[in-house]
């Protein structure tokens, strides 16, 4: 319960993410590697052989990286958040009769629409706007702290 | 043999993914092996490929996954399939099911 409640603020860090995800697809070659020179290739062969049938390792790690981080409980809590605060918007707004509470209400909807606009921009990290925090995106270089 | 192996039809990786991991939790080589001797290599499936399936299918909660040990003492990352990827996977083996009996069916009409 600690760990799932320690992991949920955690906020992800791409370069903790690419490096695990050069860890799982190193570990795929290097077991593809071995199985080649367990055939009698060189091991130079081998490495080439593997690599060919792996194929793109660079695009294949970047594309699990922007799916590991689009899949982080940051960004699962944020959608929820922005749906919750949608919906008390719409209550506020449908049922205050006063126009200066109903105005709030939009206030709120607006908020949810626009933050969950943010969410879905490609690779846009919406805790980057924590004070604090360097703004990127993650178009930036893929290999950052990657174990090559 | 090479110009034999057939590429494999898109969406069929997850349904081959989900029936691989259902007798036992495996990390991503052990998937791609598995898929290799049971199809006899008749498939062609770039090893590569197999890994923005699995994250996609984990974001989808079909599948989970947890680091632990390989079979030669390396730190690896196991996969092991959820409640919803066992029901998906009854699902998509009962569509496969009725996709290549009706597919059969018309082959065998004309």
């Amino acid at each position: 319960m600690k760990n799932a409640i320690a992991n949920l603020f955690t906020l992800p860090k791409r370069k903790e993410t690419a490096f695990e995800v050069q860890e799982e697809l190193q570990f795929h070659i290097e077991m593809l590697e071995r199985k080649y020179a367990q055939q009698g290739m060189s091991a130079a062969r081998a490495k080439a052989a593997a690599l060919q049938r792996f194929g793109n390792v660079e695009r294949v790690k970047k594309q699990c990286v922007d799916i590991s981080r689009r899949n982080s409980p940051l960004r699962r809590v944020l959608k929820i958040l922005s749906i919750v605060i949608a919906i008390t918007g719409l209550v506020i707004q449908t049922l205050s009769s006063d126009y200066k509470v109903a105005r709030i209400g939009g206030m709120l909807i607006m908020i949810a629409f626009f933050g969950r606009l943010l969410l879905y921009v490609r690779g846009l990290k919406p805790w980057s706007f924590l004070p604090g925090t360097k703004r990127t995106f993650l178009t930036d270089s893929p290999d950052d702290g990657a174990r090559t | 043999m090479a110009n034999e192996r057939t590429d494999l039809m898109q969406g069929t990786l997850e349904l081959l993914i989900l029936n691989t991991l259902a007798r036992e939790s495996m990390h991503g080589y052990g998937i791609v092996q598995r898929i290799h001797e049971a199809a006899e290599d008749l498939l062609k499936v770039e090893d590569g490929s197999l890994y923005p399936a699995l994250y996609r299918m984990e974001e989808r909660g079909l599948i989970k996954s947890e680091w632990g040990v390989s079979e030669n003492n390396r730190r690896a990352k196991f996969y092991k399939l959820t409640r919803t990827g066992q029901r998906k996977l009854e699902a998509e083996r009962a569509n496969w099911n009725r996709i290549s009996k009706a597919v059969s069916k018309i082959l065998q009409a004309t």
